[in-house]
């Protein structure tokens, strides 16, 4: 029936192949030969293999009897299985776990030596163990490292000295017992491992080299490419992850250096503290064989001065100043040519002196002190070639809006010979030019008094900046804040000044308060004043606390204790003193500061929110408090006040702020005022920096007295628009509508009332 | 005369030289007799042996190697159409010397390019001192001037009397053979010296010869690397726990420990030791009783542990060497990294022996879901092997894949899997049943889901068992009395199935891993 005569299909392995069982099918073996039209399936043997007499006998011995035969199996190489020593070869037992084993693949070093002593050492170990103990352990150890550390070249015995940490009569015996062993040793190593292949291809067809490294090539089909690129962008993620380390163990090293940094020049200000060195007198001396580089840094700014007054302090020569240096800003006036240079002046800062230690405070400034420091602020040889950069930026919440030096800027201090061309030295140029010279007197109600020259311009966010500059004047000024908000004229004021000024004034400069007063009345000089306001104004504040109103003059204007017109006490200044301590104790037990006082000195980090209030209340009250008394028709809060109000007769008293005139410098800037710690800072972290920027400018002081800088006064201003609760403060101020005091008042009334809480806090 | 100093079974040739060259001094005949007549490499000739009744027989044997020890020579013989692995070394008495053949030039040339496919029986070698036929009359005298002149003075006599005895008798000084160096034209050093050993790896030199084996897969399907050395067991005897074995083939343990009489492995680590102190020295520090790996099954005493090639080097480098002790074709040529390592194990008190293993591409190109599988020798013919294979199968039914191992198969991996194929194939078609009075059909792509056996080995076995048959026009499968009385005394004696309920095991996808 079925014959050979039509070709068969092929089998296909989706279609259904019905099952029969031979007995039914009586008419199969007509079929038989059909099997043919199947393809025969390789059996998966290498031919030569496959013709092999066992397995060919085997196969056949399979399909004859659909069985293995014993005799007709593929005979193999017999093993024995009677290896009489194992159970004590292989010690203890071991109970079947419940659990499946799992292995952690990290956990199975356990750092036992690779090498295994052999008979011959242990004979070598039996002869040294008469002499000291040795473990076998400890012997595979030290040959196992010796054999490690030798991969090309034998360790030397003194290699081996430092390999091993053993004694010296063992380590001799076992390296001279390795070396000879290692001699003899057929294979490369006594420790037998498989051989390596080598790079150069030269062991390709070693047959004794195994395991060799897969080269690069992918062994997917599919994704080829994709892995070529990706394995490319590994390595090149590999190598930049590699870089960031790198970076990022630079930092860490730049990091603990300036903390180092910062150490030291906290032990140098307070060693300097300790041996009353408040001229830089000592330092200079050390330094200067030092030839030290400069060290610039980014200026002083509202909130990152902590720290860099604390470095400038050390460096003779560095200390920036900040934008609104004032100095220069006539400067700037007169003499376009020179806007960069006022940019940056070089202060020599001294460390403020504590208030606690009234002798210490004693300060008198020499014309030496001055000269080094007109020598320093003004020595080109000691401008920056390059900006350096000063990364301190996260304790710098100014952020983008703080001074940077920029690169191949230079920031060239004032010249001396400008000074005299200052529009205070020509006074008669002074009001005749008002527009041009728009630095005109300025006097703030809180604290009341007359801030000297200053301009008036909006700041960021409608802020109302003051630029102040410096002049011969601020001396006379000085007498005149008291005047402005009293209704007398101290009549001694000229006596007071002349000695005092122990610089040298300008001799075309209107010197006498008296002529100034007139130019002022005369309307030939602006001064802008407070309007006088009702009596009320920030009285309870400061009445209830009179304390914390001293404290101004207490811890920044510690030098006019002793200046002779002093307006502060004896008495005044111990109570702020017991204040300041009574604070302290509130503060937190981490404060390091010793007193109240010595926060000035140190780096106030440690310095809380309250601390700062305390602080700022009393700069920003204690004129007002001192000056209350004396003029009951004080004006108006904070804002300008046209030149032609008469109600400010600029006749000082001997009030506090007349008396710390005395030595000032008009040219020598500084860099922050009074009212500085005052600043807004409501964040805790940034509170310490307002402090420490005080403290740091406070040599200024000695130079400056009570001159609030226009940073100060900005600092204030922002005070006072953070502290307070009432919004139409900021645009007032920016307004600078002269006559629109009211809410300027109102805001000003706010700052001694919000302080009060906020010192409890 | 000659016949009474000739203790060789070569003296028939030397009376026929005698007469061809009757001038031969009889000093040099007598040097000739008195030293062993040298059987070169190469040379066939039957070789005594015992077979597995222990009866004597002489199957044809070729010459791969000689020896000196002390005191007597030794042959390495492999017999003609015999496994590689019953070569061994023999003494000059088991060898039938009156039967002696020597090597001719055709044997080679066919594999001269190592092509694959017809593997020579003898490892590839440049014999130069031996091209020629044995028969004297047939040489030509130029053909042998190169070489004897290496060997003797060139004086008349000598070198009349060499021209003819050259190709028969090797005259070596020190007495040993001089083994042929294995440097095959074209195969050695034919890279240039500053490549860089990769690249080049995976591609054909110039002329053909692949210079190193593929990269997947751990079989080596050709024999062009088949060269005297591999071909040739190293190791006499390894000791593993309580066993010893002897190897069958190659292995590439380290050179220095080849000459050793037993080599001791660690039963669990399968560290290779030098000795038995050095042995129990280890087994203080090495405190393995289990391979180091994930137990995935364990039903019994039987366990299979996953050890990561890549994660665990030392261990499957280990087992590597081992396992090529015993598998011809397994090439340790590259790391283990692509390899997961299915090790079945056996318990008793004193942990889990080894019984057997099979090595796994963590990718397969090719479907192979088994790259090399041994059960170690002491462990043969009881079933585990059969069960290595099952178990390789529900390994790939967990995947979802079909699979099949990696060619070229051994005699003895052909056979198991032939058998394990026969067997789960009739079981599944003796279960099939008839269904609403049908008769019971089956395709063969069902056959090979429900096995996870690949179609072409499913056809293979069916072919095998000869159960297809084309009736009616139609293929069906028939199942005769024989092949049903013969699966059930199989399945009879299997008793060890793999139990899939206890098998813990997730299969990875390696290819999202990146590289292994």
């Amino acid at each position: 029936m079925s014959k050979l005569s039509f070709r068969a299909r092929a089998l296909d392995a989706a279609k259904p192949l019905p099952i029969y069982r031979n007995k039914d099918l009586p008419d199969l073996n007509d079929c038989v030969s059909i099997n043919r039209a199947v393809p025969q399936m390789p059996t998966g043997m290498e031919k030569e293999e496959e013709s092999e007499h066992h397995l060919q006998r085997a196969i056949s011995a399979q399909s004859v009897f659909r069985e293995k035969k014993e005799n007709m199996v593929i005979p193999v190489p017999e093993a024995e299985s009677n290896i009489t020593y194992y159970d004590r070869l292989y010690k203890g037992e071991l109970r079947i776990p419940k659990q499946l084993f799992h292995i952690q693949p990290l956990g199975l070093d356990n750092e036992q030596p690779d090498y295994d002593m052999d008979s011959e050492d242990e004979i070598l170990l039996n002869r040294l163990n008469r002499k000291m103990e040795i473990k076998p352990i400890q012997f595979e150890t030290m040959v196992d490292r010796l054999e490690k550390a030798s991969t090309n070249q034998m360790v030397t015995i003194t290699e081996a000295k430092l390999l091993l940490n053993e004694d010296d009569y063992l380590l001799k015996a076992v390296y001279d017992y390795w070396v000879r062993k290692r001699k003899n040793c057929r294979g490369p190593s006594l420790i037998p491992l498989i051989k390596l292949e080598k790079r150069d291809g030269s062991t390709n067809n070693d047959a004794y080299v195994a395991f060799r490294r897969r080269t690069e090539k992918m062994q997917t089909r599919k994704n080829r490419k994709n892995d070529e690129a990706s394995y490319e962008k590994m390595l090149k993620l590999r190598r930049e992850f590699s870089r960031t380390v790198t970076i990022l163990e630079m930092i860490k090293r730049r990091e603990k250096s300036k903390r180092e940094l910062l150490h030291l020049t906290l032990e140098v200000v307070e060693k300097r503290y300790q041996m009353g060195d408040f001229t830089g007198e000592v330092l200079s001396e050390v330094t200067a064989p030092l030839a030290e580089k400069p060290v610039y840094t980014v200026p002083i700014t509202v909130t990152n001065g902590n720290r860099h007054n604390h470095k400038a302090e050390i460096k003779i020569k560095s200390g920036g100043l900040p934008y609104h240096g004032y100095h220069h800003v006539s400067v700037k006036d007169e003499d376009p040519f020179d806007f960069v240079r006022p940019k940056k002046k070089y202060t020599r800062r001294e460390p403020l002196c504590r208030p606690g230690r009234p002798a210490k405070r004693q300060h008198i400034v020499n014309k030496a002190d001055i000269k080094q420091y007109d020598f320093h602020s003004s020595g080109e040889e000691d401008y920056p070639l390059s900006p350096s950069s000063e990364p301190d930026e996260e304790n710098d919440p100014d952020g983008t809006f703080a001074f940077r030096r920029k690169a191949g800027c230079h920031y060239l201090a004032p010249c001396l010979d400008q000074t005299s061309g200052l529009l205070w030295d020509h006074p008669e140029l002074a009001g005749l030019d008002a527009l041009r010279h728009r630095q005109s007197l300025t006097a703030l109600s809180v604290p009341q008094r007359c801030v000297g020259l200053a301009r008036r311009r909006v700041g960021r966010g409608g802020r109302v900046l003051l630029d102040r500059a410096s002049s011969d004047l601020d001396g006379v000024l000085k007498q005149l804040d008291s005047g402005v908000f009293s209704s007398s004229f101290p009549k001694g004021l000229s006596d007071h000044q002349v000695p005092t000024q122990n610089h040298r004034t300008m001799p075309g400069s209107a010197s006498s308060l008296t002529d100034l007063l007139s130019n002022i009345q005369a309307l030939r000089w602006r001064f802008f004043r407070p309007r006088s306001t009702q009596g009320d104004d920030s009285g309870e504040g400061r009445t209830g606390r009179p304390s914390m109103d001293n404290r101004l003059s207490g811890g920044l204007f510690v030098h006019t204790k002793n200046s002779g017109s002093g307006g502060i006490t004896e008495e005044q200044y111990q109570v702020h003193q017991q204040a300041l301590a009574q604070m302290q104790k509130q503060q937190l037990a981490q404060l390091q500061l010793k007193t109240a006082g010595s926060t000035d000195c140190i780096i106030s980090k440690t310095l809380d929110s309250a601390g700062a209030h305390f602080a700022a209340s009393a700069v920003i009250s204690a004129p007002g408090q001192v000056n209350n008394e004396n003029k009951p028709d004080n004006t108006s809060v904070n804002g300008v006040v046209q030149p032609l109000v008469e109600s400010l007769p600029p006749h000082s008293t001997s009030t506090s702020q007349g008396g710390t005139g005395l030595d000032r410098s008009g040219r020598t800037p500084s860099s922050g005022g009074p009212l500085l710690p005052a600043s807004h800072s409501t964040t805790p972290q940034s509170l310490p920096n307002h402090r420490g920027h005080g403290s740091a400018v406070s040599p200024a002081h000695h130079h400056h007295n009570a001159r609030p800088s226009p940073s100060s006064l900005k600092l204030a201003t922002m005070a006072t628009s953070s502290l307070d609760r009432v919004p139409k403060v900021t645009p007032a101020i920016s307004s600078m509508a002269r006559d629109n005091h009211e809410p300027e008042r109102l805001a000003l009334n706010g700052i001694s009332e919000t302080t009060v809480p906020m010192e409890v806090t | 005369l000659f016949f009474i100093f000739n203790p060789s079974p070569a003296r028939g040739l030397l009376v026929g030289l005698h007469y061809v060259c009757p001038r031969l001094s009889l000093i040099y005949i007598f040097n000739i007799f008195f030293r062993q007549v040298d059987v070169i490499e190469g040379c066939r000739l039957p070789v005594l042996r015992k077979n597995q009744e222990n009866e004597d027989e002489w199957p044809l044997a070729e010459i791969l190697s000689v020896k000196e020890i002390p005191g007597r020579k030794l042959y390495y013989v492999h017999y003609i159409d015999f496994n590689k692995r019953l070569d061994e070394w023999v003494t000059p008495e088991r060898l039938d010397m009156k039967k002696l053949q020597f090597p001719k030039k055709e044997a080679k040339t066919p594999t001269k390019n190592g092509l694959p496919g017809s593997r020579p029986s003898s490892p590839e070698r440049e014999v130069p001192q031996a091209q020629q036929k044995c028969l004297p009359t047939k040489t030509s005298i130029s053909d042998f001037q190169v070489l004897q002149q290496q060997v003797q003075p060139p004086t008349i006599t000598v070198r009349l009397c060499f021209d003819f005895l050259s190709p028969l008798f090797k005259f070596s000084q020190n007495g040993t053979a001089r083994r042929p160096m294995p440097n095959q034209p074209g195969r050695k050093r034919k890279q240039p010296p500053n490549c860089g050993g990769t690249d080049e790896d995976s591609q054909d030199s110039s002329d053909g010869i692949p210079s190193a084996p593929r990269m997947t897969g751990s079989l080596v399907s050709d024999r062009s690397h088949d060269d005297i050395v591999t071909r040739m067991k190293n190791i006499d005897c390894i000791e593993l726990g309580r066993h010893r074995l002897k190897p069958w083939y190659f292995s590439p343990y380290p050179q220095e420990l080849t000459t050793l009489p037993i080599l001791y492995l660690c039963e669990f680590c399968l560290k290779y030791l030098k000795s038995l102190k050095c042995l129990q020295r280890h087994l203080t520090k090495c405190n393995l009783r289990h391979p180091p790996g994930n137990e995935i099954y364990r039903k019994g005493t039987i366990s299979f542990f996953e050890i990561d090639g890549r994660k665990n080097k030392t261990y499957s480098q280990n087992l590597c060497l081992l396992a090529k002790c015993f598998l011809d074709h397994k090439t340790l040529y590259y790391d283990t990294d692509p390899f997961l390592f299915y090790v079945m194990t056996e318990y008793d008190s004193k942990g889990f022996h080894i019984v057997g293993y099979f090595s796994k591409e963590k990718e397969s190109t090719e479907d192979y879901n088994v790259a090399c599988i041994l059960t170690l020798p002491p462990y043969q013919r009881r079933g585990y092997g059969k069960l290595l294979i099952e178990f390789s199968y529900e390994l790939s039914k967990v995947e979802g894949k079909t699979g099949t191992p990696e060619k070229p198969l051994s005699d003895l991996g052909l056979l198991s899997y032939r058998s394990y194929w026969s067997q789960t194939i009739l079981e599944i078609l003796m279960d099939l049943k008839p269904d609403n009075g049908e008769r019971p059909q089956i395709t063969i792509n069902e056959i090979s889901e429900i096995t996870s056996v690949k179609k072409e080995d499913v056809i293979s076995t069916l072919q095998y068992l000869n159960l297809i048959n084309y009736y009616k026009g139609q293929y069906i499968l028939t199942l005769s009395e024989d092949i049903v009385e013969g699966h059930e005394r199989a399945m009879q004696k299997r008793h060890l199935p793999i139990d899939p309920k206890c098998l813990h095991f997730t299969p990875k996808d390696w290819s999202k891993r990146g590289k292994w």
